[in-house]
């Protein structure tokens, strides 16, 4: 993975002094509280229902042993003994104290993580496909992209005072495994009829109070123009967004205003002034970078530890660890090799919840097993994403042993939820009980269910991704009562599609329910081995419909 | 108001803005851009040094065919938080523009280094406590990871 050199450890620890000093001001009462926001907010920091929230970056989801350690650590010493992954490859801290954060940055920057732009009305963290470079359908690995995007957007001077939150998403297959069509810029790695590599640009897409999906503004910009093509969608951006309503700040609000034809003009226009300016790459700085990707050469043949056996005999030998095996891993390009999810959705925690001792022994498996990487999934769950496969037997019991091989991966029980009403300022709903209660409902069954993507979002700034769950749950406010409005068939794999409301919104006794009726009609309608999502979409909305508000 | 310029925090402004009690435009007068538009034939056998003030939403293509007609251009900050007027000063400079470029109005010494970064050399301050503080804040950084309108070296981080 990309080693952080001394220009960018200096540009971090400037970054912490900077931070510091705020807080010292702030503190002080020289600062206001709408004076400091949105420095805060450029360092990760909002003021939350009973604390502040701190959110630290994990670049396109690629984290060390060491500093997977580093994030226990500071668990330990400054929050709560746990932390929470964000549905955009992220991790929060809900109880940190302000006056603390400068040191928690000091001690996140010893091992290059910080938190820069992870929130505020900037360029957020890049994120991408959790599965990138170990996959076959890959056009390109695109984590070199990533991290050149990474550093062009660190501390822009231009970019930072922006009319709304701007994120990317990069994709390397054409199975969009990071949501890139709902980002504000979507990028997808491809090639020319001429096999040149460069990337189909997509703008406008978000999720939100208005969900949209991104549009194609160029489906082939050459990989050395990358940067200067992102920069005129920028300054377009910061130059015509709104800045009068928050809610219609987005860029996807201005593209549509605008129109995709005439956006797309105004972008190239600026863009033929920069294209062959200082942004340019050059093929040697591009291949430095992918250099830094490359894994080290794999063992095609190894064998099992004395704690492990061959997979063929464990698969053989145990059904608990075939389930899990079926479940929790996926084919890899190399032979003999698994990629291993490790679930964050046991029914013990809420999901995405992880503890200091989980964190501390994740980092030493992958110190054993994974040359010391592991990966963050916006799904809310972790990736080992080299496992020989005669280590898979000794993994999974290591993982039963700190409740990280719950074998429900892409099932109803691995849904994507934020943290609601319970810590969230913005929220309107509780999301974490809801969740809890559809896991004990289902926990039996949810593999039998097979894949079902249920995302619910506390509010509708839907960072819980309710929009595209194929079962989206959304948490309303209703005269000062938790209700939960409902979606159905919203996809984010290959092509992004939003829900259809199911109906009027569900009383919060009622949500499990619901789901339950949800489930029943799928069951029922199912013919052969059709997922929900398939069901779904052939037999329509109104037989669920009928179902959920016939009795009712 | 002081005025931090080149890096110095200046004793005094030698420019001025015309207004109701001094409406003819002088040596070193600051017009804004309406009053600019409507007496710009006039204004071109102006002899002595102008400057014109915008604010950070102004179409540049209205004036950038004269950029270099102006010593001075003033970019208006409404609130702190519209990032317009960064925009504006990158396209200003990126049109070959050389001469001063002054940020007024609602901006904070936490800004300026970006400010500085985009384009801008000259900050209007509220005093003078503020404008030693502007003078700290604009070597906050010592490395940066982007080319911008300034001469600070990018350090490819990764090579």
């Amino acid at each position: 993975m990309y080693q952080y050199n001394e220009f960018d450890q200096t540009q971090i620890d400037e970054r912490v002094a900077q931070f510091r000093e705020q807080t010292n001001r702030f503190l002080a009462g020289a600062l206001t509280e709408e004076q400091f926001r949105p420095l805060r907010l450029m360092n990760g920091l909002y003021f939350q229902t009973h604390a502040p929230m701190l959110r630290v970056n994990i670049p396109y989801g690629l984290l060390s042993s060491k500093q997977l350690r580093m994030l226990a650590h500071i668990s330990r010493k400054y929050d709560k003994d746990y932390a929470h992954f964000t549905t955009r490859q992220n991790i929060q801290y809900n109880w940190p104290e302000l006056a603390q954060v400068p040191d928690i940055l000091a001690d996140l920057a010893t091992v290059q993580m910080h938190a820069i732009q992870s929130s505020g009305n900037c360029i957020r963290n890049i994120t991408s496909d959790p599965l990138a470079g170990i996959q076959a359908d890959e056009v390109e690995d695109p984590r070199p992209y990533c991290e050149i995007i990474r550093q062009w957007s660190t501390l822009h001077p231009e970019f930072s005072y922006l009319p709304r939150k701007f994120k990317f998403a990069v994709s390397g297959s054409p199975k969009d495994r990071a949501a890139t069509e709902v980002h504000d810029i979507g990028i997808h790695m491809a090639r020319n009829s001429a096999g040149e590599l460069g990337f189909e640009v997509l703008v406008g897409g978000g999720l939100g109070r208005t969900p949209m999906i991104g549009q194609v503004i160029n489906s082939f910009v050459d990989e050395k123009d990358i940067l200067s093509y992102v920069e005129a969608i920028l300054r377009v951006y910061n130059r015509f967004g709104r800045r009068d309503n928050k809610y219609k700040a987005r860029i996807k609000i201005l593209v549509k205003a605008t129109g995709i034809e005439k956006f797309k003009e105004q972008v190239e226009t600026e863009w033929h002034t920069i294209k062959d300016g200082p942004l340019k790459l050059n093929q040697e700085r591009i291949d430095h970078v992918k250099e830094l990707f490359i894994k080290q050469p794999y063992l095609v043949d190894k064998e099992p530890c004395s704690n492990s056996l061959a997979l063929e005999q464990a698969l053989e030998t145990n059904e608990q660890f075939k389930a899990w095996f079926k479940q929790n891993t996926l084919a890899h390009k190399q032979t003999n090799y698994r990629i291993v999810y490790l679930s964050l959705k046991s029914p013990n925690r809420p999901p995405g919840d992880i503890t200091d001792q989980q964190m501390d022994a994740v980092a030493d498996l992958a110190d054993e097993l994974n040359a010391g990487e592991i990966r963050t999934t916006h799904d809310q769950n972790l990736i080992f994403a080299d496992i020989h496969q005669n280590d898979l037997y000794y993994l999974w019991q290591q993982l039963q042993e700190i409740d990280l091989a719950t074998a429900n991966i892409g099932t109803l029980t691995d849904m994507i939820c934020c943290p609601g009403i319970d810590f969230c300022s913005l929220a309107n709903a509780s999301s974490i009980d809801i969740s809890q209660n559809i896991t004990q409902r289902f926990k039996d069954s949810t593999t039998e269910l097979g894949d079902i993507r249920l995302k619910m979002s506390g509010c509708m700034n839907g960072c819980g991704h309710h929009s595209i769950g194929e079962i989206g749950i959304l948490g309303v406010d209703k005269k000062g009562e938790q209700w939960y409005q409902f979606t159905l068939g919203g996809s984010d794999s290959e092509a992004s599609k939003l829900g259809q409301r199911l109906g009027p919104a569900i009383a919060k006794e009622n949500v499990t329910k619901t789901v339950e009726d949800i489930l029943d009609i799928y069951t029922e309608n199912k013919q052969n081995s059709e997922t929900f999502a398939e069901t779904c979409h052939r037999i329509g909305i109104d037989s669920f419909k009928e179902r959920v508000y016939g009795s009712r | 108001m002081v005025l931090v310029e080149n890096n110095q925090l200046q004793a005094s402004d030698s420019w001025h803005s015309i207004n109701e009690e001094a409406p003819k435009v002088t040596d070193q007068s600051i017009i804004s851009l309406a009053y600019w538009l409507e007496n710009k034939v006039e204004l071109a056998n102006h002899k002595g040094k102008l400057g014109l003030s915008v604010m950070g939403d102004d179409e540049l293509s209205q004036f950038s065919n004269e950029l270099n007609s102006f010593e001075l251009i003033c970019i208006n900050f409404p609130t702190f938080t519209d990032g317009r007027g960064y925009s504006l000063a990158t396209s200003i400079r990126a049109a070959g523009y050389k001469n001063g470029l002054r940020a007024v109005g609602d901006i904070l010494p936490d800004q300026v280094f970006y400010l500085s970064r985009v384009g801008f050399d000259a900050f209007e301050v509220a005093d003078t406590v503020a404008a030693e503080f502007t003078l700290n804040k604009l070597k906050e950084f010592s490395v940066v990871s982007q080319p911008a309108s300034d001469d600070r070296a990018v350090i490819n981080q990764s090579g």
